[in-house]
């Protein structure tokens, strides 16, 4: 008779075992804001200091993202020389020239499109004309490129670099090489848009013209 | 005495069907500025707040029903026509319409004249004069037009296992309970009778004498609920280390320090994945944006249709960024500590640019429509099973990748006919070892 209570005893045993373990890990995916359950969970969480956070350095808290040391380049990365200044900006609209040479024109400029597709369309609209969709939320939308199309290149990628007025700087999302593909594609499409120059004109707040006219 | 007593039960009956009444009634309101509050959510939220003063594009609708000046007209009739048409209200020189617009800047209202009807209006209106909605997880999620999001599993929902352990606890104490009892009315009953008392077994000897009284029951039951055990437990590792649940396909979906939405950006206002994930096509990973790329951005547009102000607050207090001043102050920068969402274990390489750049794979293939998310959503279970399985059927896209262009050629040429292989990524290696472990 022990022996029965025994085995008994046993499959309850593993019995509730397997419900706990079930109730662990179901329980735990129920829960939008758990991983569930992690066996060795330093496998699966890195040690080392993620990006975007603090961390403690001789009980100073520290933000983990730093700008690079002072006087260090990256690999692979050209530094820009124009600063963001004033003079910077006058300096690049009249000495800097696009370096994109060694192919066509028109194979940068195809190039330029899908960057411009994914980096500029939401707020200058598919043709340039400042109808994007976040453009349009924007305090005065982007002015249309037909209305601006006395900027030199060096200028235009100034500002892709530092960003103007309502603008951000996109210099951590674009290469150097990418902004100034960017550039051709900006050209063109301020190009046909000679004509419609004027009433494009007219339709972009003032403010915001003269603002990028200057 | 009869007739009086028919009196007042009719006047009982009377007086419970005018309650009936008057509550069923104050249901229907409240069904009314249920849908108004739907109604309202799709056309009315992105320029107005509906219970409060602040402005987004219009002004805030807290109390709108006391300021309108409506003239002849009653106020709901007023506001009717102006939800209705406000431009033709504007036109027709009604003062108080042509105050409001000029107000605001003269921006413009959208007409809403043949796309709600009167009964819309009357509801949305309801839904303004009532109480505030209480900012719930349902209503907190859905932000624009066509919010399609998943219905969100009410928190009550008790896991049925835990149901099941807890009725068994309870019956457990409850048979304790009744042994007692019924023990001391039995032994009261004894002691009647001069009989010798029942020994004072505990609940573990009477189970066990009990147990081995039944045991043909007992030992089936047991196998039972040890193949039921087993199976879970069996069924249980494959959740270990999973953040993805293969029944209902849902992955995990962490609250972030920003109620960021996925769908309002991605979505409703078209921004490319690549603008803000912008290292996807150049390191192994996508990449979270920094705070200067919602700067670039949220430097102008500083109240959203959702939260209005209050989760974009939270960007500039991480780039310690005065709206009112538009300056920054490097001392005030706060990390903003997003919670990782797609996990892969340390052991696994896993490069996004090989496979979005040269593989062309779209981004949602492996995280679905993630422009329908408005909270970051796991997709995929982001197993090894999973990525072998994509691996042994994904053909590799030979079109427009110079590598291939000469050599596949060739090779195509040469073997004309003789074989019917489709180039899969397994072909050229895509399971073997060390292409993801090293």
């Amino acid at each position: 008779m022990n022996k029965h209570y025994k085995t008994i005893k046993f499959v309850f045993a593993s019995a509730l075992v397997g419900l706990v373990m079930a109730g662990f890990t179901s329980c735990g995916k129920k829960d939008e804001n758990s991983p569930g359950v992690e066996f060795m969970p330093d496998m699966y969480r890195s040690n080392s200091l993620e990006y975007y956070g603090t961390h403690v350095v001789d009980g100073v808290t520290e933000q983990t993202a730093k700008e690079p040391v002072k006087g260090t380049v990256a690999r692979g990365f050209l530094p820009y020389a124009y600063p963001n200044t004033k003079d910077g900006y006058d300096a690049a609209t009249a000495n800097l020239k696009n370096p994109l040479t060694a192919q066509s024109r028109e194979v940068y400029e195809k190039e330029g499109e899908v960057l411009y597709g994914k980096f500029c369309v939401h707020c200058h609209g598919a043709s340039g004309a400042g109808d994007g969709k976040v453009g349009a939320k924007l305090p005065g939308p982007p002015p249309a490129y037909g209305s601006i199309q006395n900027l030199t290149e060096g200028k235009i990628f100034h500002s892709i670099t530092y960003g103007k007025g309502m603008m951000g700087q996109h210099a951590s999302q674009l290469t150097q090489e990418e902004r100034w593909k960017l550039v051709y594609y900006v050209q063109k499409l301020q190009g046909p848009k000679a004509a419609a120059a004027d009433t494009a004109k007219a339709a972009v707040t003032p403010t915001v013209a003269a603002a990028a006219n200057h | 005495m009869k007739n009086h007593i028919s009196r007042t039960t009719a006047k009982a009956l009377i007086a419970t069907i005018f309650t009936l009444f008057a509550f069923t009634s104050n249901i229907f309101a409240q069904e009314n500025a249920k849908n108004g509050e739907k109604l309202f959510k799709l056309n009315c939220a992105t320029c107005h707040k509906s219970h409060t003063d602040q402005k987004l594009t219009g002004p805030g609708l807290k109390g709108v029903f006391d300021r309108v000046q409506s003239g002849s007209m009653s106020k709901d009739e007023w506001m009717k026509k102006w939800i209705l048409n406000n431009e033709k209200m504007i036109k027709a020189g009604d003062a108080y319409a042509n105050k409001i617009f000029n107000d605001n800047g003269k921006a413009t209202m959208s007409v809403f004249e043949g796309q709600l009807t009167d009964a819309d209006v009357a509801d949305i209106m309801a839904f303004i004069k009532g109480p505030a909605p209480i900012e719930g997880p349902v209503t907190g999620t859905t932000t624009g037009p066509t919010a399609t999001g998943d219905p969100v599993d009410g928190g009550t929902k008790v896991e049925p296992l835990y149901l099941i352990l807890g009725t068994i606890v309870i019956l457990a104490i409850l048979l304790g309970a009744f042994r007692s009892v019924r023990n001391s009315m039995q032994n009261a009953a004894n002691r009647a009778e001069g009989k010798a008392e029942n020994p004072d077994l505990t609940f573990w000897q009477e189970t066990k004498e009990w147990m081995s009284g039944h045991r043909r029951l007992v030992g089936v039951f047991a196998i039972v609920i040890g193949f039921i055990g087993m199976k879970s437990c069996w069924d249980a590792c494959y959740d270990i280390g999973v953040y993805y649940d293969w029944e209902t396909q849902k992955g995990y979906k962490p609250e972030q320090p920003i109620k960021f939405s996925h769908k309002l950006h991605a979505g409703d206002n078209e921004i490319a994945c690549q603008y803000c994930h912008s290292s996807v096509e150049k390191s192994r990973h996508a990449g979270i944006p920094s705070v200067n790329i919602c700067m670039n951005c949220h430097k102008g547009i500083q109240s959203g249709p959702q939260y209005a102000e209050k989760e974009i607050n939270k960007i500039y207090n991480a780039a310690g960024f005065d709206p009112k001043t538009q300056t920054y102050d490097k001392k005030k920068e706060n990390p903003l500590t997003w919670i990782k969402v797609h996990n892969l274990p340390d052991h696994v390489y896993f490069n996004h640019s090989q496979h979005v750049v040269v593989g062309k794979i779209e981004c949602t293939t492996c995280h679905g429509d993630v422009k329908s998310m408005t909270v970051a959503e796991q997709k995929a279970p982001l197993t090894m099973k999973w990525c072998i399985e994509c691996h042994r059927k994904t053909e590799v896209a030979m079109e427009g990748n110079a590598y291939y262009d000469r050599l596949h050629k060739a090779l195509k040429e040469k073997y004309a006919g003789q074989y019917d292989v489709k180039f899969t990524v397994e072909k050229i290696g895509g399971l073997e070892c060390a292409k993801c472990h090293y």
